[in-house]
């Protein structure tokens, strides 16, 4: 058997990059949508927040049954946060960036501040995962893969799928991409800039918030203070490396999650190396996501850099600036 | 029949966009104390608390002083790269690498103190240029986002010192939080105050050279032109990439030697432990937002939002969370934002086009 060749620690690995991925892939997908149509939102980080902590709300304080309702609590919220900076950048034209670390700042203020009496408080309506029972349970390659909850599927098939044909294969999609690259001349073909921009930063933001409620309906499951740490600048940062295609994306997500699982892999087998005792070990481990991503985004630039034949990896050519009729 | 339409103007008056911009953040705290109003809160009260916080105590001064150094440090790195059009949000992680060093050379080396003082501050200047070395280089030669480079180091900072702090450079006998050893030498009082240091002049003097530079050298000349557009830049025979590297590397040697002279000038900060760095970055940020490319601007910017977030830390105290600043700041920075590009825009009244034939 192939499998059974695969190295045991290898696939545990696996297993907890892929809920620990989640997070960075329902977040990065959300920013690619946005960052297709031209628009550049730093607040991930904020969104995730607001996410986050609008499911705690729902599934402790209202006391909603269902995680997909709470997710959809924390969908919402995000999604009006994501209003609210859709029309300051795309109707007001405000500085992106400025805007965007606005939201990001302000976001995290305001989640850690309505999540200040919940800090803690165990979340019991949970994600459950999908058990296929029968042979997936005999086989430690196929139990790697096979037992997760819906949203994991969802974010990693479903989503990335839907979005490439999206992009690629329907006329929406081209117009879409139009708009990021070339608004005016997207505007000339009678695409409705303003609304395109305005309908994708809200579902960007949408995802976002999905990203943080499945944190604390899944993954942590309760709400702490800065829940995000960072998982929203290296969503941002995996778009970059995943040159906006949905799969990629996906991909440099995974690559994360795989860090992070490191991480928690060494502190549970309480690793010893000849320099780094267990627990400088895991202070060393914690850096080693961040410094992972910003080696991931020098990539596709340093590729490009050296005469590699690559596919274009370069942003949207409208991204981030604000588009207005009269002065194209 | 007179009706008013929006203009662009294509030449902007730096004093109208700082009103505008000033003007926006007083919007946004309006806003934002209408918001408390909704939710329960009495923003009157809040005030009133912030403003005895400050001028009620006899140390409030020196309070908001003392927050304020570390905060113009970062501001001012964060409007140097901005008058270059580049964003270091890394000024945070900057300022603690500057920490971390000055603390490694602190604990580690054995010399007279003035010896030790200008080590340290070496050491902290250098590690913040180091800091930002990937970013700066990335971003110069490879066009790389410097945003998320820098930013994404802050994380890495904050790891180092939390290492640091419970690791290799432990206090063994520290017992309330974990934190590094302290440092023994301190920089020399300002004669006449209770817990102020000459660290007061490093912004200060900073600020100054900066205006200085940008007022009457070829550099910020230059610097300038870059910001306002890169290509004309090199087509007049300016290097670039290089002056944008410089810059960086400045900023982040700015900030660093912000991490050293609140280590060795304020009181009671001299280890490191996870609460060395209040988000000095932050705030400085949103100082360096408000002023624009001003650097006298800042220097007044930088002691109101310290003001603020000094009042907040005693509000803290009084059963007032202090993460409503950190929501105060994003509904700051929106307004900033809007008001920046309401000041492109002026209100004119269109005759209608008869009118304006018959006018002619």
């Amino acid at each position: 058997m192939i499998f059974g060749m695969v190295d045991n620690a290898l696939l545990s690995l696996v297993k907890v990059a892929i809920p620990a991925s989640t997070v960075v892939v329902l977040c990065a997908l959300g920013v690619m949508l946005a960052e297709r149509v031209g628009v550049l939102n730093l607040g991930q980080e904020g969104l995730i927040g607001i996410g986050a902590v609008y499911a705690v709300i729902a599934a402790t304080d209202w006391g909603v049954g269902s995680p997909w309702i709470s997710m959809l609590v924390g969908m919402v919220a995000a999604a009006t946060a994501g209003a609210i900076f859709a029309v300051v950048v795309v109707v007001f034209r405000a500085n992106q960036i400025l805007t965007g670390l606005a939201l990001a700042i302000g976001g995290i203020g305001l989640s850690n501040q309505l999540g200040v009496n919940r800090n803690g408080t165990p979340i019991r309506t949970l994600f459950a995962e999908i058990n296929p029972g029968g042979r997936f349970t005999s086989n430690a390659f196929l139990e790697t893969f096979f037992f997760h909850d819906p949203i994991v599927y969802i974010a990693y098939i479903l989503l990335p799928a839907a979005f490439w044909f999206l992009l690629f294969r329907t006329r929406h999609g081209m117009n879409m991409k139009a708009v990021g690259e070339n608004p005016a001349s997207a505007d000339a073909a009678g695409v409705n800039v303003t609304w395109a921009r305005i309908g994708y930063s809200v579902a960007g933001a949408s995802l976002a918030g999905a990203g943080g409620a499945y944190m604390v309906l899944t993954f942590t499951p309760m709400w702490a203070p800065d829940i995000a740490r960072g998982r929203g600048w290296i969503a941002l940062a995996v778009v970059i490396f995943g040159a906006w295609r949905p799969f990629r994306v996906v991909a440099g997500a995974l690559l994360y999650g795989a860090m992070i699982s490191l991480g928690m892999t060494a502190q549970a087998r309480n690793w010893n190396l000849p320099f780094l005792g267990p627990r400088d070990l895991s202070f060393f481990l914690s850096m080693i996501p961040y410094l992972v991503t910003i080696v991931a985004i020098l990539i596709p630039a340093g590729a490009a850099r050296f005469g590699r034949r690559v596919r274009s990896t370069s942003a949207p050519g409208g991204l981030a600036v604000p588009y207005s009729r009269e002065e194209r | 029949m007179r009706s008013f339409r929006l203009e662009r103007q294509l030449d902007l008056d730096p004093r109208r966009a700082a009103l505008y911009r000033v003007a926006g953040a007083l919007c946004a705290l309006v806003l934002g104390a209408l918001v408390l109003v909704v939710t329960g809160r009495n923003p009157a009260w809040i005030l009133w608390q912030a403003l005895d916080a400050i001028f009620g105590r006899q140390r409030g001064i020196e309070g908001v002083v003392l927050r304020a150094i570390p905060i113009l440090m970062t501001a001012l790195a964060v409007a140097l790269s901005l008058r270059m059009r580049i964003w270091n949000i890394g000024s945070d992680g900057q300022f603690l690498a500057g920490a971390f060093a000055a603390v490694g050379v602190g604990i580690n080396l054995d010399a007279p103190g003035w010896v030790m003082l200008l080590a340290m501050a070496a050491a902290g200047t250098l590690a913040g240029a180091v800091w930002i070395l990937i970013p700066a280089l990335a971003r110069a030669y490879w066009g790389v986002n410097e945003i998320i480079t820098t930013l994404l180091l802050n994380f890495v900072a904050v790891q180092l010192c939390a290492w640091a702090a419970l690791g290799f450079w432990r206090d063994e006998g520290a017992w309330a939080i974990q934190s590094t050893e302290a440092i023994k030498d301190t920089l020399p009082k300002i004669p006449g105050t209770e817990s102020l240091t000459i660290a007061l002049l490093f912004p200060l003097v900073i600020a100054g050279a900066l205006w200085w530079v940008f007022r009457s050298t070829r550099a910020g000349y230059e610097i300038d032109m870059i910001g306002g557009n890169p290509k004309a830049a090199a087509f007049a025979g300016i290097n670039v990439p290089r002056r944008v590297v410089a810059v960086m590397l400045v900023t982040g040697a700015i900030a660093g030697l912000g991490g050293m002279i609140h280590l060795a000038g304020s009181p009671g900060a001299q280890q490191l432990n996870s609460g060395f760095s209040a988000q000095y970055g932050l705030s400085g940020f949103i100082v360096a937002a408000i002023a624009g490319g001003s650097f006298l601007g800042l220097v007044v910017g930088g002691f109101l939002i310290a003001g603020m977030f000094f009042s907040g830390l005693v509000l803290q105290t009084r059963g007032l969370s202090v993460y409503i600043i950190l929501a105060l700041y994003g509904i700051i920075l929106i307004g900033v934002a809007v008001g920046e590009m309401a000041a492109r825009y002026r209100l004119v009244r269109a005759e209608s086009e008869v009118a304006a034939r018959r006018s002619t």
